[in-house]
C-alpha cells in the first residue's frame, strides 16, 4: 500500500505528457484519435472511493483539455468514466474472485482486461466524441469515428500495459 | 437508520457527479466560442511554452523537408510579389518614377506553427507570433502551398488561428478558369478535402480545375491557391453545384506559415460603413 501514491502521481504525469505530446500529434486521420490517458483512471486501485475516482478522473480529463484546447470536454467524459468504474468492475468480475488491490493485466488476465477496457473506452470516447462534434458529423460518421478510435486506443493501451506492467507472479516463484 | 445513511451516501455521490458534470458543461459552453479560452491568458502562455519547446525539438527531425519547402516557398514569394501591388494610373500626369505608381496592398509576416490539430471538428493552429509582432485578429494565414486559416485570437507572443479544417471557417473562393465564385468550407470527413458551394449549375466544372481565393475579402490576396476539384455533384433538386476540393496545403505537416496583413483594410472598412449608412437612409 505504501507505493500507491507515488506510482499513481508518476503515472498521471507520464500518461498526460505521452498523450498531449505524442498520441494527440499523430493525426493519422480525422476519424482516428488515439487516447491513452484513461489508463490512469482504469489503473487506480480497486478500493479507491468513488468520490476520489471522480475527482481524479476530472483532474486527468481537465489536464488533457488544458493542453488540447478543448476545455471541459475530456473532463466531462473522464468524469463519467470515473463515476461508472466501480459499477463496471463489479459487473464484469466473477463472484468470489480474489483480486489484488491494483488492476494488473497478469493477475486478472487478458480477457478480463479486454472487456474492462472495451466498455470503459466506449463510455469515454463515445461521450467525448458526441460532446465534441455537437451534431457536426452525421450519425454514421460519428459512430465510425467512435468505433475506429476506440479499437485503436484499446489495442495501443493494452500493448502499453504489457510493456510497462511487471508480472508479480513471476517474482514469487 | 443504517439504510437511510447508505441511501444518503449514494445520493451524495450522485449529486457530486452531477454538479461536476455541470461544471464541465459550463466550461464547454464558455469555451464554445473559443475566444473565451484566451481569458485564461496566463494558462495559455504556459501551455504555449511547453508546445514551443516541443516544436523546437521536433523541428530538428524534419530539417531536410523544411529546407525543400522553404526553397519552393522562396520561388512562390517571388512570383507573388507582383500581385501584392495594385497599379495607380493617373491620366493627367505621366509618372516616370516607378515606385510612385504602385501601392502596396499586402505584407506578409512569417511565423512558425507550434501546435496544430486536425482531429477535432473545430481545429485551431497556434503560431509563435503575437501582438508584440504586429499580429492582429482577422488576419489571413497562408502557407507556401495554399491557404491555412484566419487569426482569431492574439496574445502577447502567440496567436490562435482558426484552421480551414474548422466547422466555423468560411471563405469566398473562385474557379480560376471561369471566375465564378462561391462559399468554401470544411465538410469534416477528410483532412485534405473541403467543400465549395454556390457555384451555378450552368458552369462547366471539371475534375482537376484549380480553386483559388476570390480576393473579395480582406483576409487573402486574390489568386492564392486553395486546391483542385476532386468531385462534382449536381443534385437535381438544387440550383447549385456541390464541389469536393482537394486542398493543396498539407494541413497535417504545417511548419512555416505567413500571416497576411491587408494594409488598406481600414480604408475599405470606412467605405463599407459608408455604404451601409447609405443603404439605411
Amino acid at each position: 500500500m505504501s507505493g500507491v501514491f507515488p506510482i499513481n502521481i508518476i503515472r498521471f504525469f507520464l500518461l498526460l505528457l505521452a498523450q498531449v505530446l505524442f498520441f494527440s500529434n499523430i493525426h493519422a486521420h480525422p476519424l482516428l484519435d488515439v487516447y491513452i490517458y484513461p489508463i490512469f483512471i482504469l489503473s487506480l486501485p480497486f478500493n479507491t472511493p468513488r468520490w476520489l475516482l471522480m475527482v481524479l478522473s476530472l483532474m486527468m480529463g481537465l489536464s488533457v483539455d488544458f493542453f488540447l484546447g478543448s476545455l471541459g470536454m475530456h473532463g466531462a467524459a473522464a468524469l463519467l468514466l470515473g463515476f461508472l468504474r466501480p459499477n463496471l468492475v463489479s459487473i464484469i468480475t466473477p463472484k468470489g474472485a480474489d483480486f489484488e488491490i491494483n488492476p494488473n493485466i497478469y493477475v486478472q488476465g487478458i480477457m478480463w482486461f479486454a472487456i474492462y477496457y472495451s466498455v470503459a473506452y466506449l463510455i469515454l470516447l463515445g461521450s467525448y466524441f458526441s460532446i465534441e462534434s455537437w451534431g457536426f458529423y452525421n450519425l454514421f460518421w460519428l459512430v465510425i469515428k467512435i468505433l475506429l478510435s476506440t479499437t485503436t486506443s484499446i489495442l495501443i493501451s493494452i500493448f502499453l500495459l504489457y510493456l510497462f506492467t511487471t508480472d508479480k507472479r513471476r517474482r514469487h516463484t | 437508520m443504517y439504510n437511510l445513511v447508505r441511501f444518503l451516501l449514494r445520493f451524495w455521490l450522485l449529486i457530486l457527479f452531477l454538479s461536476l458534470e455541470g461544471f464541465c458543461f459550463y466550461l464547454i459552453y464558455q469555451n464554445s466560442k473559443f475566444h473565451q479560452v484566451f481569458l485564461y491568458n496566463k494558462a495559455n502562455e504556459i501551455s504555449g511554452n511547453v508546445y514551443l519547446q516541443y516544436a523546437a525539438s521536433k523541428g530538428y527531425l524534419s530539417l531536410g523537408r523544411v529546407n525543400d519547402s522553404l526553397a519552393r516557398e522562396n520561388a512562390f514569394l517571388r512570383e507573388k510579389a507582383m500581385e501584392s501591388f495594385i497599379y495607380l494610373k493617373n491620366e493627367e500626369h505621366t509618372i516616370t518614377d516607378s515606385t510612385a505608381t504602385k501601392l502596396q496592398l499586402f505584407t506578409y509576416k512569417d511565423a512558425k506553427v507550434i501546435r496544430n490539430s486536425v482531429n477535432q471538428s473545430a481545429n485551431y493552429i497556434y503560431i509563435d507570433k503575437g501582438a508584440s509582432m504586429g499580429i492582429k485578429e482577422q488576419m489571413g494565414v497562408i502557407s507556401a502551398k495554399g491557404i491555412v486559416g484566419q487569426v482569431v485570437k492574439v496574445t502577447e507572443h502567440y496567436s490562435a488561428v482558426m484552421s480551414i479544417l474548422n466547422r466555423n471557417f468560411r471563405v469566398s473562393a473562385k474557379l480560376k478558369k471561369s471566375n465564378f465564385f462561391g462559399q468554401l468550407f470544411w465538410s469534416g470527413k477528410r483532412i485534405d478535402e473541403v467543400r465549395l458551394e454556390e457555384i451555378p449549375k450552368h458552369v462547366n466544372v471539371h475534375v482537376g480545375d484549380t480553386i483559388v481565393t476570390s480576393g473579395y475579402s480582406v483576409l487573402f490576396p486574390e489568386n492564392i491557391m486553395i486546391g483542385r476539384v476532386r468531385k462534382v455533384y449536381a443534385q437535381p433538386e438544387k440550383n447549385f453545384l456541390e464541389i469536393d476540393v482537394q486542398l493543396s496545403a498539407d494541413m497535417n505537416s504545417l511548419s512555416h506559415v505567413y500571416v497576411v496583413n491587408h494594409l488598406q483594410k481600414q480604408e475599405l472598412e470606412i467605405l463599407d460603413s459608408a455604404v451601409i449608412n447609405q443603404a439605411k437612409k
